[in-house]
């Protein structure tokens, strides 16, 4: 069995433990709302997540994903307030500014060959500013919440039967995206550029391009989660967004995709993105303090890498040993 | 050039020549390759093999000549990909690989089999048009192994694929057994005559002369970045090929350095049976006080590993070390402190620090000697040492607060080795002591090593360059997989001599 598959495995396993113990600490967690919900949390971090896979596969990091939802948001609002312009023309927009701002991360990181950090850390700054100066604000020029009652931009926080809209958006965003990656040429570019950038390029792949897609399309799925976010609170918040950079990580370290490129999928980060889900709804129907919760999931971070780690480092030994025997004895055998 | 008619030359080139901003790495080099040949260039170290391929492949350009390739000229401004399209194909040990991927998916990467009608990859046909190439062959592959599971030898058969799946007709393979066993080489020679059969040339670049005497119907022989000559058929003999690779005519004095015996003087490192899986095997001698004891041997011979595992870096699983007639094992501080001195074999990578000044360098590793008890660095002591180290070794510019990486590759080199000098240096091990050194550095630093070893200093020098080697040694020791297998202790020693022992052919007393 291949090791991606035991750790899905164990990760599927403990979900379900977990899952019984809470039902026995608390009834009220097996109840279809509460699950729902869950769902619903899990899901607005999960589409972040899958655009943050593709990220993580190309061996780079892309710190501005909170900041997008910020920004997201507040133009969103801008649209609402000032405007007569209908939903389906002001997100279209707003979901195209989060591909816009992938696109400038792309475009600096690969024609400057600069630090993936660096320049997402620096849009980060720069959009979670720009996100309180287009905030709409009162006569004090404080930041004003403006109640979202835009019929048609809070469907997107409703329900087809029990489930969420965004629950079944990120589940079908989720094997699209799968399905991308393993069966389409764009896809095993992503992979090649992000296992052996040098390989890949000599094998004709246009490496820059791919990167540049990818940064826009974790921009876009951003940009996605911030219009559901909104439309699930009513209201938006120039702080939206901010922060949650820990969970998608999380969700995505936790389900498999390394930060060292080439390798991970979007089955895994399904289901890191419910362990994390899981793990902070138990917080909260255990009755402790949420603000353990982020405590909580550095921990587990800190916990998967340690452990991957030190089960490479096992394999990788246990592999040159028998390549070693192996070699030698076909050595004696040539001599 | 012949118009219509199909010229029974694949590669032409004529007057090749090359400097990187500098010294002269090819002149005037004619090279040629008919049609379905295995060809064979070799060469010392820095003969300019590597960049006459690098130059064919398009990954760095040339200064002047021509170069026709299957009847279309090559422009100057060459490059990668246009030399792929052209059907040139190099084989390298793993680098063109994606990890992660299966080797179907490697060998037809960004030209993948897609459904028809449809952007999607047609994964089974895409398995199966793999099998069948594998199958063809004959490999002992799986089209949908993954790539990391597999070992060098088959990474190397899925390169080979990969490079017939772009229809190449001349596939360039650089030391493509260096890393393989005995049994693994002789399946990739089978697959050489397999291409040679399909009509493919190989250019095959090796140290190993048994294999390029068994292998090739011609052989380029290059020297000093010149031609020397081509041997073909009968003129074929390892023996002749290592005389034309040496060359230059040797006075008496430059080629037969003498050995000096100096093993009735104290011990100062003994090592016994050291054995590292994969690594070293069953190696024990001893080392004495002012003896420079030099180690020849191929590229992955063992002699950095035999190096890295006396200095403490890598453990050994077998055998034992004795220093100053106690039992002594290793770890890099235990050395520094005992007065080892080490000079890494790459320098950019393990022996400097570039974006740090010389004093900087120098007194990383002095700082027991430069700081007080409390653990504050001394300026002036440090400062003081680095002028002793400038000024005995002569680093130019002997600025302390010039930067190590904009200095050359000798200066360097000096620094470096200054690290050490200005300590109580007992044994030092040197690994390539002048790789990507001007000649006058390289004869200081011959000097250097003299001058230290008259101070009685035990030093273990490591080199592929068999002049070097030769001009240095005291005694010699030959490393073959792991294994010493000759000793070169009194009289004279020829390059040639230690060549034919790196290369496994000795005369009697093999071990």
């Amino acid at each position: 069995m291949s090791v991606s598959a035991i750790r899905r495995l164990i990760l599927t396993g403990l979900l379900i433990a977990i899952g019984i113990a809470l039902s026995i600490a608390n009834p009220t967690f097996l109840k279809l709302d509460n699950l729902m919900t869950m769902l619903q949390e899990a899901s607005l971090t999960g589409i972040v997540a899958i655009g943050f896979t593709l990220i993580l596969i190309t061996a780079g990091i892309d710190m501005s994903i909170g900041a997008v939802i910020a920004i997201t948001s507040m133009i969103c609002v801008n649209f609402i307030s000032y405007t007569q312009l209908p939903a389906y023309i002001y997100i279209p927009i707003a979901l195209a500014a989060g591909c816009a701002i992938g696109w400038v991360n792309g475009f600096f990181i690969t024609h400057f060959k600069l630090p993936e950090f660096i320049v997402t850390l620096a849009t980060r700054g720069i959009l979670a500013g720009l996100a309180l100066i287009i905030a709409v604000k009162d006569e004090q020029g404080f930041v004003k919440n403006v109640f979202i009652e835009d019929p048609v931009f809070l469907s997107f926080g409703e329900t087809v039967g029990p489930v969420y809209i965004v629950t079944i958006v990120f589940i079908l965003l989720a094997i699209a995206t799968q399905f991308f990656m393993k069966r389409t040429r764009a896809g095993t570019n992503i992979y090649a550029s992000g296992a052996n950038p040098t390989a890949a390029r000599l094998s004709g792949i246009n490496v820059d391009r791919t990167l540049i897609g990818v940064y826009m399309f974790s921009g876009f799925c951003a940009a996605l989660s911030s219009i559901f976010l909104a439309a699930r609170m009513m209201t938006a918040m120039p702080e939206f967004g901010i922060g949650n950079e820990l969970d998608v990580i999380a969700s995505v370290v936790i389900g498999g995709t390394p930060f060292t490129g080439g390798i991970g999928d979007i089955w895994g980060t399904i289901i890191g993105t419910l362990f994390i889900a899981l793990i902070k709804n138990g917080i909260l129907k255990l009755g402790l303090s949420p603000y353990i919760q982020p405590i909580v999931i550095g921990g587990i971070i800190i916990v998967t890498v340690v452990a991957d780690v030190w089960y490479k480092h096992h394999a990788e030994k246990k592999a040159t040993q028998a390549a070693r025997r192996k070699a030698m004895e076909s050595k004696e055998v040539g001599a | 050039m012949s118009n219509n008619v199909k010229s029974d030359l694949l590669l032409e080139c004529r007057g090749i020549d090359k400097n990187y901003n500098g010294p002269q790495v090819l002149s005037k080099v004619d090279f040629s390759l008919r049609r379905g040949e295995i060809h064979a260039l070799v060469g010392e170290n820095g003969a300019g093999k590597s960049t006459l391929i690098k130059i064919v492949t398009g990954i760095t350009n040339r200064n002047a000549g021509t170069i026709v390739f299957d009847g279309h000229d090559v422009p100057v401004e060459h490059n990668k990909n246009a030399s792929e399209k052209l059907g040139i194909a190099v084989i390298y040990q793993e680098l063109s690989l994606i990890h992660g991927m299966t080797v179907a998916q490697n060998i037809f990467l960004t030209k993948e089999p897609l459904l028809p009608g449809l952007p999607f990859i047609d994964i089974k046909k895409m398995n199966a048009m793999a099998q069948e190439m594998i199958e063809k062959y004959g490999f002992d592959l799986k089209a949908t192994d993954i790539i990391d599971k597999l070992p060098i030898a088959q990474r190397q058969t899925v390169e080979i694929l990969k490079a017939l799946s772009n229809k190449a007709s001349l596939m360039i393979m650089d030391e493509p057994t260096s890393s393989l066993t005995a049994k693994e080489s002789e399946r990739l020679f089978k697959i050489i005559r397999m291409l040679k059969a399909e009509g493919i040339t190989v250019v095959y670049i090796s140290h190993r002369m048994e294999e390029v005497y068994d292998l090739s119907d011609r052989v380029t022989v290059l020297r000093d970045g010149k031609l020397v000559s081509v041997l073909e058929g009968e003129e074929i003999t390892p023996a002749e090929i290592i005389r034309l690779m040496i060359g230059r005519e040797l006075t008496e004095d430059e080629s037969h350095h003498k050995m000096v015996d100096k093993r009735d003087r104290e011990v100062v490192l003994e090592v016994k049976n050291l054995s590292a899986e994969g690594k070293l095997n069953d190696v024990s001698f001893k080392l004495h006080k002012g003896e420079v004891l030099g180690f020849g041997g191929l590229v992955g011979s063992g002699r950095t590993e035999l190096m890295r595992a006396i200095y403490g870096i890598d453990a050994f699983d077998a055998g034992e070390i004795m220093y100053l007639g106690k039992t002594y094992s290793p770890t890099v501080e235990k050395s520094i402190a005992s007065g080892f001195g080490f000079v890494p074999e790459e320098r950019r990578l393990q022996g400097i620090m570039g974006g740090i000044s010389i004093t900087g360098n120098i007194g990383i590793a002095n700082l027991d000697s430069i700081s007080s008890p409390a653990g504050f660095v001394s300026r002036d002591k440090e400062l003081e040492r680095t002028q002793t180290a400038i000024s005995t070794l002569n680093i130019k510019p002997a600025n302390p607060d010039h930067l190590v990486g904009n200095l050359s590759g000798g200066n360097q080199q000096k620094v470096v080795v200054g690290k050490w000098l200005i300590r109580d240096l007992k044994l030092l091990i040197v690994d390539e002591p002048t790789v990507g050194v001007d000649i006058g550095a390289k004869e200081e630093m011959y000097q250097t090593i003299d001058r230290l070893s008259r101070e009685g200093v035990a030093v273990m020098v490591v080199s592929s360059d068999l002049p070097e080697l030769t001009r240095l040694s005291d005694r010699i020791i030959v490393l073959r997989k792991g294994r010493i297998i000759k000793e070169f202790t009194e009289g004279v020693v020829t390059e040639e001599e230690v060549l034919r022992a790196a290369s496994g052919i000795v005369e009697g007393g093999a071990k």
